[in-house]
């Protein structure tokens, strides 16, 4: 299979405090990789650090081995490869869903109007979002918020999707919509990163796990690993409160 | 003349204004200083002594180059409204011009810190997902920072927009027959003082009030849906 995304010893620092300590991984075609690790283990930097978003001070990249870092004026263009999930949605909010959607095509890839809407009305139904296509992003719920966000990478057909915690500023009945379109998209091939600690939907979709914590990957396995036989103290520590917190006859029942 | 020194320096000023705030704000270290030093200094001095020092400057170079024995730059050029009622008037000559492009001069360093207070107010994740999408800085500032941070503006940048009318009585002090010295001529000849200024109040007010409105209207009808 091809690989998609090589991280190769990335390294980055905010000032003295160490965020990452030498990350490597591959992701190839059609994979999702979950990547999960207690608050402040370098999680969200990563995915910044993979469409530069911030930029690593040791390491590479690679997307489709083209280096990210080596043509920086290029860098806006490899971007429209990967797409991008925030937490906080992060849409624009003078624009409605379908203009939200359709900006990307339009002015960065060149479509025309009417194109830049066709592709835009289709990822809308794709995140079952169609119906509420003229709204604003303020009024809608959260969940559609982050559907419509999910919507405006799909429309970029990027090489791969990264999530970073798409489901963790939302209410708690909001989060199962959210999910089922990531599920969805999983489950057509979309090659996916994601950030987040729903384990339900690790084991669901993902092909393989990556635990993190201060800044290293303390382990890797797939779902079946973690949840039967996890190694490292830190990763079972942890695993462990996420039972707590969430229950777990909830986590296996989810979306399975 | 009121008007028209009034329009042409709003709509100059918020030209200006708009291109400073970019500048200052999203401008590198050398484009953010000279918009800083620009808007620091027309609003550090005052408008008066703007308008007298930019409109002294026509004679002030001619001088120069009649010294140097080159032939001077016409400033005596006019160009007069044939009026239907009464005797026909001066609209625009040098002194006007200069007075309408220093009114618009500083008041664009004004508009200039409203539009910048209300790009600092758009949220930076807009911004990432502007550059995840693979958009541009330009594109960025032109289709998602400014549209928002314009609309956002309007309150504030209300203020100077009804504030300038009333600056434009300066230009009184350089010989510009605006409403005030046509007030101030009136006075003379009839010694009405307090019914022409309190005419010429009333004026402002109804003006103000209308421009006022105006804005209002403009602000809710472009709102953002929802917000």
């Amino acid at each position: 299979m091809t690989k998609v995304i090589e991280v190769i010893d990335v390294w980055k620092a905010y000032d003295k405090l160490e965020v990452l300590k030498g990350i490597s991984f591959d992701v190839s075609e059609g994979e999702v990789k979950v990547v999960f690790g207690p608050s402040g283990s370098g999680k969200s930097t990563l995915l910044r650090v993979i469409n530069m978003l911030t930029p690593p001070d040791k390491g590479e990249v690679l997307l489709r081995g083209e280096s990210l870092m080596a043509h920086k004026a290029e860098l806006s263009k490899l971007r429209t490869r990967i797409g991008f999930v925030f937490q906080n949605f992060n849409l624009f909010a003078h624009l409605k869903a379908i203009d939200n959607v359709s900006i990307g095509p339009r002015l960065v890839l060149g479509k025309t109007k009417e194109e830049a809407q066709e592709i835009a009305h289709k990822a809308l139904e794709k995140v079952r979002m169609a119906d509420w296509s003229h709204h604003y992003p303020a009024q809608l719920s959260g969940g559609q918020q982050q559907r419509v966000g999910i919507a405006r990478s799909i429309a970029m057909n990027p090489d791969v999707i990264l999530f970073d915690e798409p489901t963790s500023a939302l209410d708690p009945e909001l989060i199962g919509e959210v999910l089922q379109v990531m599920l969805d998209i999983a489950k057509e091939g979309t090659t996916m990163i994601v950030v987040t600690h729903e384990m339900g939907f690790a084991r669901a979709v993902s092909s393989e796990m990556i635990f993190m914590d201060e800044g290293v990957i303390v382990e890797t396995g797939t779902p079946k690993h973690f949840f039967e036989n996890p190694q490292s103290k830190r990763a079972i520590d942890f695993l462990h409160k996420l039972e707590v917190l969430y229950g777990k006859a909830e986590a296996d029942k989810q979306l399975v | 003349m009121t008007m028209g020194l009034y329009i042409f320096a709003l709509f100059f000023g918020l030209g200006l204004g708009i291109l400073l705030a970019v500048g200052r704000h999203y401008g590198g270290p050398v484009i953010s200083r000279i918009s800083t030093a620009y808007i620091e200094f027309m609003r550090g001095t005052p408008l008066l002594a703007q308008i007298l020092a930019i409109t002294v400057l026509p004679k002030a170079i001619n001088e120069i180059l009649v010294a140097q024995g080159m032939s001077p730059i016409d400033i005596t050029w006019r160009i007069i409204f044939p009026d239907i009622i009464g005797t026909p008037r001066t609209i625009l000559n040098t002194t006007i011009l200069l007075c309408a492009l220093t009114l618009g001069l500083n008041s664009g360093a004004y508009q200039a810190e409203f539009f910048r207070g209300s790009m600092g107010s758009i949220s930076a994740g807009q911004t990432l997902a502007a550059q995840s999408i693979g958009m541009t800085r330009r594109q960025e500032i032109r289709y998602i920072a400014l549209p928002q941070s314009l609309r956002r503006a309007i309150p504030a940048w209300s203020n100077e927009a009804v504030y300038l009318p009333k600056y434009t009585t300066v230009a009184y002090f350089v010989g510009v027959a605006d409403l005030f010295s046509m007030a101030k001529f009136v006075v003379s000849r009839t010694f009405l003082g307090l019914q022409v200024y309190a005419l010429v109040a009333i004026i402002f007010l109804v003006l103000i009030s209308a421009i006022s409105w105006i804005i209002n209207h403009v602000y809710e009808r472009v709102k953002i849906p929802g917000t």
